[in-house]
């Protein structure tokens, strides 16, 4: 491979350099995953967990702006990147003295009451904590404004994988003008369709100003332009994700989602770990298991271990731990072994590494739907809610469709469900079979788990809530005292309210409730989806003031 | 869930901080078995979704008192209810973009001050030094009282609706209130989803949805519900201390105890309920032009999350509280439009009182039932509205 040329870039105060088209995790990353970032309430130190610029744990100041992705955005030349919420650096942290003073946490709910003549001083102390950047240095550099891109289609397409360029395709390929959105680099050019790579969508409300239009989809692109596109049709392709696994320090550094490790893989260099255990049986785990090679030490999995992963691994001489719970990370600003329950209160091993891949469940990457009113239907063996579809991939929001794996669809039959969504969204006849939703769950392993999991011994904290360092015990206390439902909890706890808008924790805390509360999942409830999908930078939203529409009386 | 008993001294529609409040008041005042019925779940409506901003800056002196006594309720929260709402005093701050609007806070200021508190009048250096990063010649002066101040919402309902229980109050949640019954020209019974339930009174403190509730009990009163957005941003370390506040679009925003930037500025909707509480392009909008103008350093501050709930607006600006007198029985505690929270506890006891037969210190044409009924001609108005 041909070198790429080189970006320089200043980390605090040293001068680093990497190829161009590195994201600045890519570049930071060396022999192991850096600490960034110190989490909000008790000072843990955090790592890249996602990579995909959904969690907390690769926020960056760079260049006098707070709270970017470092997984998400490309080093440039002469980037000033620093770290925040830790003082001196994430790695030696002051206040990470917090989170050992209080092993079983602070309860900011009923604590700090007492002397009222001492609450401004409690509040002046907690309210130091809070936040993880700073006021951005400064406003839009001047330079930087760019006029809002305000865009008119036919049908238009969110995501940009194979179902969403499959959907695009065939909407330029019957003749109407398709529009295509993609946070990422995008599928590259599709002839008749309009691209528009590094573009988020944000906000989908079905409610738009009427005229045959009547989706307004707001988003944003580089530089904070805003981005807004009317429509009479959308297909929602946003794909799925690596879903978090609850247990004790799965928020430490060196605990990532598959979608981390495979992106490194990739990506980096090289991978910042040499002894990883990975989590899961389905196809994501092969997956991995095949892209780490020899840094693959263990599979851990909540059930069976089908017999291509057994194969794989014993190729690669990695010990197999079938029917086991992950219950305990240990290490504390790394993981250095993990602690594997067999199921059934079997024995436990101790199994060193120094990193943990969580590849045991893809979850449908939905809000956009959720946010736009579409009915949801809970899979109970994926354990997650999907959008309520017709064969076509219609969804309850007239006019609205998913395709691809948001959909439940099957990777092979990606393209195929796009397909069908472009054409019922032209109103045109079916040209292929109907896409079939499958739920590609676990096949019931996750039975029993959770009900086994809450009875693990804890020594730490179990953060069920990493962007808020909201722990398990307090989920459990809000239960106690009668606070019931996923809606009623996250106002209790706070859970779900942080940067991941609930993507990590909401999954795993639906299943915990369920038992708590000794009802099924769906009755827990799910989370009103509140827009944006994505947080979404006030400047590219003010810059779309005079483009958008009042709301008109139906 | 459902209720114990088949008969209630007083049954009070709606779980909100208003009929919670007014449960626990009568629950303390000995009033006899209280039943709260609630068809959401706890704090699902206004005071789920609201700024949690407490001020004393109005332009009438008897909101300013159930403000101000409002304030030393909150301010003991933490040792009467057992939860901590952080209760933070960082003053209100209201911009005048014009000497015009300085004039008008002027106004407020002298009738705040006439009430014994010590509001200022800031020039334009004062309000800068009160807000980090507002932009230059965005404003001309401003008002400032700084034992106004912000709350955490949650909690406040959690330690009321806590207390009331632990003295027998009741609440029944998913129990929806869908018509009244009265015997001889005096409420009997209040009908719900879960059957019908024998009571000597019925509180309405169904915020938004009041005016359903009275009209089902045939009471034509002239509440409005209206929708108003909120906003919450990424977490910022801390940098703002007071509610910043403008008169002109209704901008309200200050930085909580975890640091986002929540706030509202007034969007106009369709009046009613009937569109739900979605958030709209419009208003994330409209309070992201709003914001980044005053303080240009925002413009790269991430939108978290946006929300909606309903104001209950009475046409003077005052809540209603007390018995209808076309329904005795039929007790108001509604219409408190984008500040029933920092009125509760204070407008709430008055509830209690009207409830138990006890007169208040009220003044009728100012909050009672029977005053729409004069027509508006020589009332007070409160237009202090912010959101
Ligand atoms: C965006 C926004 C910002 C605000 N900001 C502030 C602020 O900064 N400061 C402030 O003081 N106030 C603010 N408010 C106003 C404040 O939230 C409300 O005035 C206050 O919460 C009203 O409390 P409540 O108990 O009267 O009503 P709610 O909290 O709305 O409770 C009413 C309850 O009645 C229930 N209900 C309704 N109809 C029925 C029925 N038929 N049967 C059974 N149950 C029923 C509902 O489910 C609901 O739970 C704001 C409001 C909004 C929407
Ligand atoms: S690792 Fe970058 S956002 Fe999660």
């Amino acid at each position: 491979m041909a070198s790429r040329p080189l970006r320089r870039f200043r980390f605090g105060r040293a001068l680093r350099a990497s190829e161009e088209g590195r994201t600045i995790l890519e570049a930071l990353v060396g022999e192991r995953l850096p600490a960034l970032v110190r989490s909000v309430r008790y000072h843990r130190p955090r790592a890249a967990f996602c990579g995909v610029g959904f969690c907390t744990g690769c926020l960056v100041r760079v260049n006098g702006r707070p709270n970017v992705r470092a997984c998400r955005q490309a080093v440039r030349e002469g980037d000033r990147v620093a770290t925040e919420n830790s003082w001196p650096s994430p790695r030696f942290d002051v206040l990470g003295a917090l989170d050992a003073l209080f092993p079983r946490g602070i309860d900011t709910l009923h604590g700090f009451r007492r002397p009222a003549f001492a609450t401004r001083t409690y509040q002046r102390v907690v309210r130091r904590l809070a936040g993880y950047g700073r006021l951005p240095d400064h406003g839009a550099p001047a330079a930087g404004i760019r006029p809002p891109t305000v865009l008119r289609a036919r049908v238009v397409i969110v995501g940009g994988g194979r179902a969403g360029a499959a959907a695009a395709a065939r909407v330029a390929a019957l003749g109407e003008p398709a529009l295509l959105l993609d946070r990422g680099p995008g599928p590259g050019p599709i002839p008749g369709v309009e691209v528009l790579p590094s573009t988020t969508a944000t906000v989908l409300s079905a409610a738009g100003p009427g005229g045959g239009d009547q989706f307004t989809l707001l988003g944003y692109s580089a530089e904070d332009a805003g981005v807004l596109v009317r429509a009479p049709a959308v297909i929602v392709a946003t794909g799925s994700y690596d879903a978090s696994l609850l247990f004790e320090g799965n928020d430490r550094p060196g605990v990532m989602t598959a979608d981390l490790a495979l992106g490194l893989a990739r990506g980096a260099r090289s991978l910042p770990f040499r002894r990883a255990v990975v989590v899961g049986s389905g196809p994501r785990a092969l997956e991995v298991l095949s892209a780490l090679g020899p840094r693959a030490c263990a599979v851990s999995a909540p059930g069976g271990i089908p017999p291509e992963l057994v194969r794989r691994a014993s190729e690669l001489g990695v010990s197999l731990f079938p029917r086991s719970m992950v219950v305990r990370a240990r290490g504390r600003s790394r993981v250095r072994s993990v602690e594997l329950r067999r199921r059934g209160s079997g024995p436990t091993d101790l199994v060193p590494c120094d990193a943990i891949v969580l590849a045991h469940r893809r979850l449908p990457h939905h809000p956009l739907l959720f946010q736009a009113g579409a009915t949801m239907v809970w899979r109970p063996l994926s354990r997650g809610y999907y959008p309520a579809l017709d064969p076509s991939g219609r969804t309850s929001v007239p006019a609205l469709f998913a395709a691809g794996s948001v959909a439940g669809v099957a990777p092979a039959e990606a393209a195929a469900s796009g397909v069908a969504a472009a054409e019922a969204a032209l109103g045109r006849p079916r040209s292929g079979p109907p896409s079939t939703p499958v739920d590609p769950g676990n096949s019931g392993e996750y039975d029993g788990y959770f009900e086994e999991l809450l009875t693990q011994p804890r020594r730490g904290k179990w953060v069920a809530c990493a962007c808020e360092d909201v722990l398990l015990d307090e989920l459990e206390a809000a239960s106690g005292r009668g606070y019931r439902g996923l809606e009623v909890v996250k106002r209790y706890t706070g859970l779900g309210t942080g940067l991941c808008q609930g993507r990590y924790c909401v999954p795993d805390a639906l299943s915990v409730l369920s038992v708590l509360e000794h009802r099924a999942p769906p009755e827990v409830g799910y989370l009103t989806q509140r827009p944006p999908v994505v947080p979404t930078p006030l400047g590219s939203l003010a810059r779309l003031h005079d483009e958008v529409g009042g709301e008109v009386v139906p | 869930m459902t209720l114990e008993r088949d008969r209630y001294r007083v049954v009070i529609v709606g779980a909100g901080i208003v009929g919670l409040y007014t449960a626990y008041h009568l629950a303390r005042a000995g009033a006899g078995p209280i039943a709260v019925v609630d068809r959401g779940f706890l704090s699902s409506g206004g005071s789920g979704r609201n700024g949690g901003g407490i001020r004393q800056q109005w332009e009438t002196r008897s909101t300013i008192r159930l403000a101000r006594e409002s304030i030393a309720a909150y301010r003991r929260f933490g040792s009467e209810f057992g939860y901590n709402i952080w209760f933070r005093q960082g003053g209100y701050l209201f911009l005048a973009e014009t000497p015009a609007e300085l004039d008008r806070l002027r106004a407020v200021h002298d009738v705040v001050v006439a009430e014994g508190l010590p509001s200022r009048l800031l020039s334009e250096g004062e309000v800068g030094a009160h807000v980090e990063g507002i932009a230059p010649g965005a404003v001309v002066g401003g008002a400032y009282l700084g034992s106004d101040g912000t709350l955490y919402p949650f909690p406040a309902v959690w330690g009321v609706y806590e207390a009331a229980r632990s003295l027998g109050v009741e609440v029944a949640l998913g129990v929806e209130a869908r018509g009244v019954s009265s015997e001889n020209g005096r409420v009997s019974r209040l009908v719900t989803s879960d059957g019908s339930i024998a009571t000597d009174t019925i509180v309405n403190a169904a915020g938004g949805w009041s005016a359903d509730l009275s009209r089902r009990a045939g009471l034509d009163v002239p509440n409005v519900a209206s929708r108003h957005e909120i906003l919450a941003t990424e977490p910022l370390k801390p940098f703002l201390d007071p509610m910043v506040v403008r008169r002109s679009d209704g901008l309200y925003f200050s930085q909580t105890m975890r640091g986002e930037i929540v706030g509202g500025v007034t969007v106009p909707h369709p009046p009613g309920t009937a569109r739900g509480v979605p958030s709209s392009p419009r208003f994330l909008t409209s309070m992201a032009r709003a914001l980044v103008t005053l303080v240009p350093r925002l413009a790269s501050v991430g939108v978290l999350r946006a929300w909606a709930g309903f104001y209950d607006d009475t046409p003077d600006g005052f809540p209603i509280v007390g018995e209808d007198p076309r329904l005795p029985g039929f007790v108001h505690a509604n219409g408190f439009g984008g500040h029933g929270f920092m009125l509760a506890p204070a407008a709430s006891r008055r509830v209690a009182q009207s409830v138990l037969g006890e007169a208040t210190d009220l003044d009728p044409r100012e909050f009672g039932p029977g005053r729409f009924a004069a027509g508006p001609a020589g009332r007070a108005v409160e237009g202090l509205q912010l959101g």
